[in-house]
């Protein structure tokens, strides 16, 4: 038996590279013996991923994408789909989680210069994996057909029509329909279900494929290319396969812990995760008292809000995504890590993060005159924090980096 | 520790309390609850495994609600089976319709013309513990008092202006508006007296008060009956809740055991490590 198993493996393996695939990018492929644990996010985003699409067909099965049943469907699958809720729960608790850690993941890469020469591709890859998972986000939240569903994607393909020229012709394009109707919703739900989630696998496997060329990077900024045993191994790495997938194993397990005590015991994510409103069918003759985004969205829709004008609004909206693409070429330190940078760097790193999550509070709130002007200087010290950083990480002085991890 | 690095923490410390400082003054200042004049809603605790509660809410709400307020999603047979009634005495005693079965779902009794009757369409309220929020519910339904520049003579503290006559008010008896003496609190939290050491009162007005023998339940009664409704409510918004938050106890327990199981399995990996021959 062994034998003939033994004899099948061979067959296969001298017509397709099982061995030297596991070896060349698991067993044998070297990554940093010392990181900590703001390398662990791109593994837990990678279970996240699976997660979403498991559920995900699963949940395309008893949906309705029409606009009499889609949000019918959805009570359907909470109430007489044998364990439906847990599917929609995983769902719906996966996508925030799944920007959680993604955010996490790329403010990783902010702090240790994950971006820096030669990881540059990696890194864009990684921005548009994050640009296809926000439209990905957008597109899976109008499904349910709530009221936030219809308002907020109202307001959004609403801002489509602030482009010149092109604008509201490229709304009703976008739209299917005059209004948001069932057309919509079943369009949606085909890019959803099919082309986005195949874009993300593209991505996601061209982020590693990049990431396995260059190797991965540690909290040092340390090049452990630089000093290789005599089989042309780095003296300070660990083979991937077993002893990084182990940490990330002890990663997943506190990650599903989270996972499942918000799954459990508090689905709705005390209205952020799914809003309140969003238990109520959509209804284009009602609007809800405050139209919020989901919250990953917040930060941005807030600077589109802290602009009066709606095209300079989108523009600034637009460029608070875009900025993150040409980050390797705003860095001119000479250092990768925020550990020997200047005190610039620090400070404004700092600022972007705290500004980054006030204008995250500020969207899921309404406005005042006081939340306005919060806003704009929000808006301006995200803005600064990447404009500026030519300059502030050039002329710092930095510190020594260490020759080995 | 380097200067530089303290100076660093020195002022991002500076930074970040500055702003929080300001963000707590201004930015969360408070919005208008969503209980309106009432103020702050009563706070509501769901205890969906007390199945009375639950029963003698189903009940008043066939008996009251579901005349005019589906419950489109949920199934007839879903409730009295979660509800512990018997089939026979459910359908017996609860469903007036003799046609109904238990696969159907609650669509509700009330002819299209209705919405002349209230000018509104009475909302389906399957989810309405969802949407609204089961402090909400409980709020509202105690909310109501006697206006009579309104339709049905009532409104409502909480939802001011509501379409909905007070079903209830057979049970609860005529609640009115009223005004009252209140003692004034000085500053130092204490009540405020007067020269000769008397408790000074100033009128305030506002308050909720049923005139006595009116209806049929008293207060703690009525409260209790209200209970028992948003409990139901809560129930039929989510009827998974009550096992998916017994469920989920034992997954958490096991993704516990499995963080545990690994960290050791990852410890002894490490123990004996050996680059050469790992990387072999």
């Amino acid at each position: 038996m062994t034998e003939i198993a033994s004899k099948l493996f061979t067959w296969v393996n001298t017509r397709l590279p099982i061995v030297n695939t596991f070896e060349r990018h698991l067993s044998k492929h070297p990554v940093p013996s010392k990181v900590n644990f703001w390398y662990l996010f791109g593994a837990l985003a990678a279970v996240t991923l699976i997660i979403q699409i498991v559920t995900g067909i699963w949940l395309i099965m008893p949906y309705s994408n029409t606009e009499e049943q889609a949000f019918s469907s959805i009570e359907y699958i909470m109430r007489d789909v044998d364990y439906g809720w847990v599917i929609r729960y995983m769902h719906t608790t996966g996508a925030s989680l799944f920007f959680a850690v993604v955010y996490l993941h790329m403010f990783r890469g902010l702090l240790y210069g994950s971006y820096q020469k030669p990881k540059e591709l990696v890194w864009i890859f990684g921005c548009t994996i994050y640009l296809a998972m926000m439209a990905e986000g957008f597109l899976g939240y109008v499904l349910p057909y709530g009221q936030m569903s219809y308002w907020g994607a109202q307001v959004i393909i609403s801002l489509f029509g602030a482009i010149p020229y092109i604008g509201e012709s490229l709304e009703l394009w976008v739209r299917g329909d005059y209004y948001i109707s069932g057309i919509t919703v079943s369009r949606f739900f085909a890019l959803h279900v099919v082309a986005l989630p195949l874009v993300l696998i593209a991505l996601v496997f061209l982020h590693l494929v990049a990431l396995h060329e260059v190797g991965a990077g540690n909290p040092e900024g340390v090049d452990i290319e630089e000093y290789l045993d005599e089989d042309g191994v780095p003296l300070d790495s660990v083979p991937f396969f077993p002893y990084k997938v182990l940490n990330a194993l002890v990663a997943i397990g506190v990650f599903m812990t989270v996972f499942s005590i918000i799954m459990f015991f508090f689905p709705e994510g005390g209205g952020y995760f799914i809003e309140m409103a969003n238990f109520q069918e959509a209804n284009p003759l009602v609007t809800p008292d405050h139209i919020a985004p989901v919250w990953y969205y917040a930060p941005f829709y807030t600077m589109l809000r802290a602009i009066p004008d709606p095209l300079g609004g989108l523009i600034v909206m637009a460029a608070g995504v875009a900025i993150f693409f040409v980050v390797p070429w705003l860095d001119r330190s000479k250092v990768a890590s925020i550990r020997y940078k200047g005190i610039y760097s620090k400070i404004a790193i700092t600022m972007f993060g705290v500004s980054f999550l006030t204008l995250g509070y500020l969207g899921t709130v309404g406005v005042t005159e006081v939340r306005k002007t919060m806003s704009v200087i929000c808006t301006i010290i995200y803005f600064a924090y990447f404009l500026l950083m030519p300059i502030y990480t050039k002329y710092e002085t930095t510190m020594e980096v260490p020759k080995r991890l | 520790m380097t200067s530089i690095a303290s100076g660093y923490k020195i002022i991002s410390k500076v930074i970040i309390s500055v702003l929080l400082l300001f963000c707590f003054s201004e930015i969360f200042a408070a919005e208008g609850g969503p209980c309106k004049d009432y103020g702050e809603c009563d706070k509501f605790k769901y205890s969906l495994n007390d199945t009375v509660s639950l029963q003698s809410g189903a009940s008043t709400y066939i008996n009251y609600c579901y005349g005019c307020h589906s419950l489109k999603y949920s199934r007839w047979g879903r409730v009295a089976k979660d509800l512990q009634i018997p089939e026979d005495i459910f359908f017996d005693n609860l469903v007036f319709d003799k046609s109904i079965k238990p696969g159907d779902l609650m669509v509700g009794a009330m002819p299209e013309e209705s919405v002349n009757w209230f000018g509104v369409e009475p909302p389906d309220l399957t989810l309405v513990s969802r949407y609204k929020g089961d402090d909400w519910i409980y709020s509202y339904l105690r909310a109501y008092y006697e206006d009579s520049s309104k339709q049905y003579g009532v409104n409502n503290l909480v939802y001011p202006g509501t379409a909905m006559p007070n079903v209830l008010m057979s049970l609860q008896g005529n609640q009115r508006l009223v005004c009252k003496d209140i003692p004034i609190i000085a500053k130092n939290g204490g009540e405020k007296r007067d020269d000769m050491g008397n408790t000074m009162y100033e009128k305030k007005c506002g308050y909720l008060e049923v005139e006595e023998g009116t209806g049929k339940l008293t207060k703690e009664e009525f409260d209790k009956l209200i209970y028992d409704l948003t409990n139901f409510l809560v129930y039929v918004g989510e009827p998974i809740k009550a096992t998916r938050e017994r469920i989920g106890w034992y997954v958490v327990f096991y993704f516990l055991i499995f963080t545990a199981l690994s960290s050791l399995l990852y410890r002894e990996f490490h123990k004996d490590y050996n680059r050469k021959e790992a990387f072999k």
